[in-house]
């Protein structure tokens, strides 16, 4: 793959990635029907990294990382880190346990958004704010809810993927 | 995984490592200025989040013309008895003023001041993307003078909450209902002080709690929670909420009550930032 191939193939990506932001940003906070946010921007970190492996997942995470510290308050460099970690894990799990399809996807993202929110409530018990019940209701339910976006996230991606040149090398 | 290594991966991971070190680290010198990346992410994103709030608003409008006319009908008529009740109380009000004023100069007292010297309005230009805070994106910062613990409140003089975070030309507003939010609270009808506390649990209700009740407080339903003031930094009589109900803690020993929050933190559209004030009680 060329120079030129490789940055045409990742600008993809980041296009791709500019309407789950804007769903994850602007859209579903406002509807009144959805109970609550669902967690897009790791999603798409995952369903990347399950199509693409666990170098480019790493990769494409620290810039969804980067993204979500931006517009989540009180973040403070966690996400980038998180996400970053989650991609990686999510692509070597694919390429070397599971399958690179949509069941493997759902299983990586499980697994990743267990593990955000899983640091999110070790964090919040260390500094002592919010009780652990409250947090295992709203992490289990706000899991459930992201989910079922999965769906969704993962076609977007694995349409740009069988659309982009395939080998990577960084 | 010998593939990761040889491919960059750790380069990456290290790469994340500093990133997040560096934005901890900063974030944490910066107090409540944002963060370099935050503040240019925002800067670059004002004009997409006010077309999008400019949208949503004008499709608000245009639906609540269409369906809720006889619902507008209703609450006008409703809010006009309203107007007349508080009229009378108005009349009584004034009386009640100037027998005060006249009892102080009796005693000599130094003579009541509530003045908001330096009130910015704003617009709310988004809302929190997590479910683990509540907070709202304001369209006024730094360059507007706003600063880090100023009060925010709606047209109706109802506390929405506290700036937390401060950029060039956007603030972040940390809600009452959000589970860090902890400040001074007054029972108007008691007089009693207690504690106004965010808690995750009633967040996603759109409330909050009221902690630390005074002993034989008898809370009653209904009853309203204003801001005491004390300690200075929040303006003391801005109205939180009332009581919905008294409940006993996990301990099973204190009490504390559920708020329901006056302001209707869910339709916000205007905000007004208290940027100074003078208050003498």
């Amino acid at each position: 793959m060329t120079t030129q191939d490789f940055f045409i193939k990742w600008g993809v990506y980041g296009l791709a990635l500019l309407p789950v932001w804007f769903c994850q940003v602007f859209l579903l906070n406002r509807l009144p029907f959805l109970p609550l946010v669902p967690m897009l921007l790791p999603l798409a970190a995952v369903s990347v990294a399950v199509l693409e492996g666990a170098v480019a997942g790493g990769g494409f995470g620290l810039a969804v990382g980067i993204l979500c510290d931006a517009v989540q308050f009180g973040t403070n460099g966690a996400m980038t880190l998180g996400i970053c970690v989650a991609g990686i894990a999510a692509g070597a799990l694919a390429q070397y346990l599971l399958r690179q399809n949509l069941l493997g996807c759902l299983l990586c993202s499980l697994l990743a958004l267990i593990a955000i929110d899983g640091v999110r409530i070790l964090g919040r018990l260390f500094w002592g704010s919010g009780e652990l019940s409250a947090m295992l209701s709203l992490a289990g339910r706000e899991i459930l809810i992201s989910l079922i976006f999965v769906f969704p996230v993962y076609a977007l991606f694995l349409w740009v993927y069988r659309r982009v040149p395939k080998k990577t090398v960084l | 995984m010998k593939d990761f290594f040889r491919r960059n991966g750790l380069l990456i991971l290290i790469a994340a490592i500093l990133l997040a070190l560096v934005t901890a680290v900063v974030s944490a010198l910066l107090g409540g200025t944002a963060d370099p990346f935050s503040n240019l992410a925002n800067i670059l994103t004002t004009p997409v989040r006010n077309g999008i709030n400019a949208v949503v608003n004008w499709t608000e409008e245009k639906y609540s013309d269409a369906f809720e006319q006889e619902q507008l009908k209703q609450e006008n008529e409703e809010l006009k008895k309203r107007v007349s009740e508080l009229e009378e109380k108005e009349r009584e009000y004034e009386a009640a003023l100037q027998e005060n004023e006249r009892l102080r100069n009796v005693l000599e007292l130094r003579p009541k001041e509530r003045s908001f010297d330096e009130l910015e309005s704003a617009m709310v230009t988004a809302r929190e993307t997590s479910n683990w805070a509540s907070t709202l994106t304001l369209s006024k910062g730094s360059a507007q003078g706003v600063e880090v613990d100023d009060t925010v409140v709606d047209e109706y003089w109802n506390l929405v909450g506290v700036v937390a975070e401060v950029g060039e030309n956007w603030c972040t507003v940390r809600t009452l209902i959000d589970s860090d939010t902890e400040l001074g609270g007054q029972i108007t009808r008691t007089g009693g002080a207690a504690i106004l506390e965010g808690d995750l649990a009633l967040m996603g209700d759109g409330k909050l709690k009221l902690t630390f009740l005074p002993e034989n407080s008898q809370l009653m339903s209904g009853d309203l929670v204003t801001t005491s003031g004390r300690g200075g930094v929040y303006p003391s009589g801005l109205v939180a909420g009332r009581v919905e109900e008294v409940r006993t803690d996990a301990s099973g020993i204190n009490e504390y009550a559920v708020i329901v929050p006056e302001t209707d933190l869910d339709n916000l559209k205007q905000v007004f930032i208290i940027k100074d004030f003078t208050i003498v009680e």
